[in-house]
């Protein structure tokens, strides 16, 4: 096909996100709903499509707009942010349709004309962002990236909502803050420049600067991406929007800032060096630890995925910090293996995480309540569902032979087999990863496991589960597409791979081929045959062995009480243990309250026992950056007595000062 | 430690330790090798051989395994099921053996006449166990209601709540009185199926 | 086509004396009480019994708890298949990555956590959380400790680890072996861990989950840990001792391998029933202290491994 008309496919799909918002948003009251809906997931879809076409095709660059005149330069098209528009569009195109049913159970809630209108809105920045190849577009569909998901979050306006998304305004502005200031150190003011040509101006800069200009962009990208101490709107924001929302805020929103870090560290800026390279390491081992172990002990299904893209983006982060601090050290073949890791992983998680968002937003339509406590049984009431989800759960637990463990298996086959070979140092910190990494990786199993097992296995544990109806065709299909996909992306790690340029990494052509670490080969196809015969034999020997027919429902053994399901294990229960051992970290508070019933016996109480779930960063961090700065406008208050020859002497002292800094 | 350096306590510890388990291997067993035991003891000997040939002839040879519910018992009964598993009687050695579940249960033995409170436990244990399963009423209260028999607080019989293929009487039964019951239950068992 | 006979014949080898070794375990242990005890054979017995009996199946479960034997044993199953435990150079060796093995055993763990959360009894959640805590916490125990043998023989197949480490001549690891024995004893659900032989719901992991199953299922369930049992046993013997195996296809060395097989169940039978008889249960609670022991052993062993070889 013609290359100048898949790009302007890509067009067509940047300009549908905006016909679709600007029509959505002069309609009449979500009547058009529907429509929109459909040519935004078509819109995105082709630009899906066209993503993926360029991949295939093996060309590095397509010019998409020329308009020097807004931009600087032209809106362009390469590898890795192909990669990127592929996935956003992937999702977007899945959350659109998913958007269609779940937007109208949500009337009465929601401003539907105002949400879809958002929603293309925040699609429209998001493409914009990955086709931008100068500061100024960049950071301008950065802010309608930012700006629109802030009005997202509080979408359905409650207070609750208004306080996250105020918190997530202010967090991201201050990183955007920090990418302005970046982009304005390298490209000496001028915003227009193109992205190559500031590569060239960062090359002059002296080595602190650059060092100065990587930690704002570190701070920049990594509050966006939720990396631990950044990361505290995260939980609060996300959870707080709409399902299909969370889904592209968790799916897509993160991986921009990913993008942004990958476009910066691998073509703005020189090698990073050792020290940078550790400090990314150091935050992406911090988001992956705290994220999974809040992800375990949180008991709102929302926050759980929230907490856990925590860990995923801390992980992501970690490799690619370790594919930098290979490359200062010259374990060349390592650091490209690592990124390839990472950028597999970024894969992977687009797609589960976007999954488990949209599942649970079924999940909390049918217990009318986003905490896991009053779920449970669903998989019972919704198999096919639940079996989507159970596909989703373990790919996020990165269990073989689902997606995020193809990622796993690059990264820490590569890390160990670079053991013996390294320095002391490099030694220290490979083993310092390998163990952390291992420890996440097994907390994020317990998470997703409590996830799934709490929320789907057993006894409905309120009401409103127990009549839960199955979700409509056009709300579970979107799920069941990208559980499909991660376990296409799953046996198709190689040739994903090798698409996305890491041809090292895989053998062969045909989409059953190799994964290469290190000398060492694994085909994900032939790990899940070998898997599902084992599975198939043992099915297969038990029905010769022994009568299939021979069984009787029973209820649940009760040992002669009849049991409820508030005797169930919850999600608090269940989490139990690893709460207990990490005590230390997490400082969780049990409290019991006693109040007598009898005034004059003090035996006969009762007792109400809960749970202070608390989260230090918030509260040995945020809140006391807080206090000092409410302490220091106490102070300064001091200065608004009313007096006019007072404001005027201020603004004298400060003419004075500014112009004596100017000359 | 004395001057030649060697840890005689230490070495004692050792030595006691070998002998202790060349005791436990090669010496006399509290529960002796099966034919000097029974040559000792001709009742259980009975009872173990044709409990041994029964289970033979019903599973093909089989292990079975028992759940035990207290019906309302006065623990009497639930002594003497625990004397079974003690290294005298040691019923491991049959291919018995207690589970926690009902739902692993080849067996259920049920003790005390069965109280109002406690029907319902036995009853729903019975349900809860997968076919094939023996029941045994253990004890005299369990096999007529015993002294309470007429009293307001109890069902009565075991047979008033589930089906029962052999009754074990005795208040309470003896361990080797237990196994010779058992051995009748198997028996029925048999002969239902 | 060698190598799929021995694989072959490792197959039939471990899945024929799973059920043997459960029931020595269970006769050493009893003769350690004083007890005359049950004939070894008897696990045999009793799982060809499950598979005659009917099925009680709750009214609370889906379909999740019907996949879940067969995930259980078929995992266990793929791993008889992918490392060395009676041969070397199997079919699939090439599968037995370190990191596969330590997935599968965590999906074979994972699906045993869900169908004891399927019965929607206290129990079950319990004996699921407390699995769960265990499987997600031996975790780093795990990696570390098969990254030494990695380290050491710069091989990444189980198979080719076990080929090349030789215990006498690369004495870093021994903390490994150490590591890989206390993580036998926790995924295994043995003392210290866990009371194999309970009855009491309070203190069971392991029972606390299959509670619900019964007849074929429950079979399933339980020939599943008598494989994963003998999986461990001899994994843990043939680190030590790796000439027992049978690289190549001869008889002599097939029926060596096969005649060592049983000699190494039986030790190792031995030691576990004697190490149960003359330690206690630890309390749940302390069981991160357990792990973590391991774990430190595990990274100590990366050490020495790592200073060995720059030495």
């Amino acid at each position: 096909m013609d290359i100048n008309f898949m790009a302007s496919v890509i067009l067509f799909s940047l300009i549908g996100s905006l016909i679709s918002a600007f029509f959505s948003f002069v309609g009449k009251e979500g009547k058009q709903h529907k429509a929109i809906m459909i040519f935004l997931a078509l819109s995105t879809g082709v630009g899906a499509v066209a993503g993926m076409f360029f991949l295939l095709s093996g060309q590095t660059q397509w010019v998409i707009f020329q308009s020097s005149w807004i931009f600087g330069a032209p809106l362009i098209l390469q590898t890795l942010s192909a990669l990127f528009f592929v996935l956003l569009n992937t999702v977007a195109c899945l959350a659109s349709i998913y958007a269609i049913q779940y937007v109208e159970q949500y009337r009465n809630i929601y401003n539907v004309k105002t949400l879809d209108s958002l929603m293309a809105i925040f699609i429209f920045g998001m493409q914009g962002v990955l086709l931008s190849a100068t500061p100024f577009s960049f950071l301008l569909f950065w802010e309608i990236m930012s700006l629109s998901s802030f009005f997202l979050v509080m979408a359905d306006k409650e207070i609750a909502s208004i306080r996250a998304a105020l918190f997530y305004l202010i967090m991201t502005h201050l990183g955007a803050g920090a990418l302005l200031a970046g982009f304005m150190i390298l490209s000496n003011g001028s915003f227009l420049e193109s992205f190559t040509r500031l590569a060239f101006i960062a090359q002059q800069l002296p080595p602190q600067t650059l060092f100065g200009v990587f930690l704002l962009f570190l701070f920049g990208f990594g509050s966006k991406a939720g990396l631990v101490p950044f990361h505290v709107w995260l939980p609060e924001a996300h959870p707080q929007a709409p399902s299909h929302i969370s889904a592209l805020m968790s799916g897509v929103m993160l991986k921009m800032a990913l993008y942004g870090f990958f476009v910066l560290t691998l073509t703005i800026l020189p090698p990073i060096g050792m020290v940078a390279s550790m400090i990314v390491i150091a935050l992406g081992l911090l988001s992956a630890f705290f994220g999974v172990l809040y992800a375990v002990i949180e008991r709102d299904v929302k926050r759980v995925l929230a907490f856990s893209s925590i860990e995923n983006m801390g992980i992501i982060f970690t490799m690619v910090g370790v594919a930098f601090f290979a490359q200062s050290q010259n374990l060349i073949a390592f650091s490209h293996a690592a990124i390839g890791a990472a950028l597999l992983f970024a894969i992977a998680h687009a797609f589960f995480k976007s999954g488990l968002f949209m599942g649970a937003g079924v999940m909390v339509h049918a217990a009318h309540t986003r905490s896991l406590e009053a779920m449970g049984g669903l998989a019972k009431r919704m198999p096919l569902f639940s079996g989507a989800m159970l596909i989703l759960a373990l790919s996020a637990a990165a269990l073989p032979p689902f997606s995020a463990f193809a990622a796993e298996w690059i990264f820490i086959q590569n890390l160990v087999s670079e053991l013996s070979a390294a320095s002391l140092l490099v030694q220290g910190v490979f083993v310092l990863i390998l163990t952390l990494v291992a420890l996440v990786g097994g907390l994020a199993l317990f998470a997703m496991i409590k996830l799934f097992g709490i929320g789907f296995l057993g006894e409905p544990r309120s009401e409103h589960v127990e009549h839960a109806d199955v979700p409509g065709n056009l709300i579970s299909v979107p799920i069941y597409i990208l559980a499909g996909l991660s376990v296409v992306v799953a046996f198709c790690a190689p040739w994903v791979l090798r698409v996305i340029k890491f041809n090292d990494l895989s053998t062969a052509d045909g989409l059953q081929s190799n994964l290469i670490a290190s000398g060492a080969a694994l085909n994900p196809l032939y790990l899940f045959l070998a898997l599902v015969i084992a599975i198939a034999a043992v099915f297969v020997l038990r029905r010769f062995l022994s009568d299939v027919k021979n069984e009787r429902p029973y209820h649940t053994w009760d040992c002669g009480q009849p049991i409820t399901s508030g005797m169930e294990y919850t999600a608090t229960a269940f989490s139990s243990p690893i709460r207990f051992f990490f005590r230390m970290i997490t400082r969780s508070g049990k409290i019991v309250t006693v109040t007598p019933i009898v005034e004059t016996n003090t035996w006969i109480a009762s007792r109400v026992f809960s749970l202070e779930l608390r989260q230090i960063w918030y509260d040995w961090f945020y809140v006391p950056i807080t206090k000092i700065f409410l302490r220091a406008s106490t102070a300064i208050r001091r200065l608004q007595n009313g007096v006019i020859q007072f404001y005027i002497a201020l603004i004298f002292i400060a003419l004075v000062l500014t112009l004596t800094i100017a000359i | 430690m004395d001057d030649s350096g060697v840890d005689y306590a230490r070495l004692n510890y050792l030595m006691s330790f070998a002998k202790l388990l060349h005791r436990l291997f090669f010496g006399p067993r509290i529960t002796e090798s099966k034919k000097i035991f029974l040559s000792e003891n001709n009742e259980l000997e009975q009872v173990g051989k044709e409990l041994k040939s029964i289970i033979h002839s019903l599973y093909g040879g089989r292990s079975l395994r028992i759940r035990a519910v207290d019906g309302g018992s006065t623990n009497a009964e639930e002594i003497e099921l625990t004397a079974l598993n003690n290294a005298y009687y040691d019923i491991d050695r049959f291919g018995l053996s207690f589970v926690a579940s009902p739902r692993h249960a080849d067996m259920v033995w049920v003790t005390g006449p069965i109280t109002r409170n406690l029907e319902r436990a036995v009853k729903t244990t019975y349900e809860a166990a997968p076919e094939p399963c023996i029941v045994v009423a253990v004890g005299d209260g369990a096999c007529t209601g015993g002294i309470w028999k007429d009293s307001y607080a109890v069902v009565g019989a075991l047979e008033n709540v589930i089906p029962v293929h052999i009754k074990i009487p005795g208040d309470p039964p003896t361990p080797t009185q237990i196994l010779k019951g058992v051995l009748s239950a198997l028996k029925n068992s048999s002969s239902r199926s | 086509m060698n190598a799929f006979l021995l694989t072959g014949i490792q197959i039939v080898a471990v899945l024929g004396i799973s059920p043997f070794t459960v029931g020595l375990v269970r006769m050493f242990k009893a003769r350690l009480q004083g007890r005359h005890g049950a004939s070894p054979f008897l696990p045999y017995i009793t799982i060809a019994t499950l598979l005659k009996k009917q099925m009680v199946i709750s009214k609370s479960t889906s379909w999740v708890f019907k996949i879940v034997p067969f995930v259980v044993l078929g995992s266990t199953i793929f791993l008889v298949c992918v490392l060395p435990l009676v041969v070397f150079g199997g079919m699939f060796a090439s599968l037995g990555h370190f990191i596969i093995i330590a997935g599968v055993l965590a999906l074979g763990a994972v699906f045993l956590v869900m169908g004891g959360l399927e019965s929607a009894s206290a129990f079950g959640g319990m004996g699921a959380s407390r699995e769960m805590t265990l499987a997600s916490l031996v975790e780093p125990a795990v990696i570390t400790t098969f990254a030494t043998f990695a380290v050491v023989t710069g091989a990444f197949t189980i198979d080719a680890m076990f080929q090349g480490a030789h215990i006498l001549t690369s004495p870093a690891l021994v903390p490994a072996v150490a590591a890989l024995i206390m993580i036998a004893l926790a995924e295994n659900a043995r003392y210290p861990v866990d009371n194999p032989a309970t009855h009491l719901e309070l203190t069971m992991v392991h029972e606390a989950m299959v509670l619900e199953y019964s007849g074929p299922y429950l079979a399933l369930l339980e020939y599943a840990s008598a494989i994963k049992l003998t999986i461990f046993s001899l994994l843990v013997a043939n680190v030590l001792f790796p000439l027992t195996l049978a690289s190549n296809l001869s008889a002599a060395a097939i029926a060596i391998a096969l005649g060592f097989v049983v000699v190494k169940i039986v030790i190792v039978s031995f030691s576990l029933a004697l190490l149960e008889s003359v330690i206690a249960k630890m309390r749940f609670y302390r069981m991160h202290e357990f792990l973590t022991i391991a774990f430190f052993i595990a990274l100590s062993g990366l050490v020495f491994a790592l200073m060995s070889i720059s030495l």
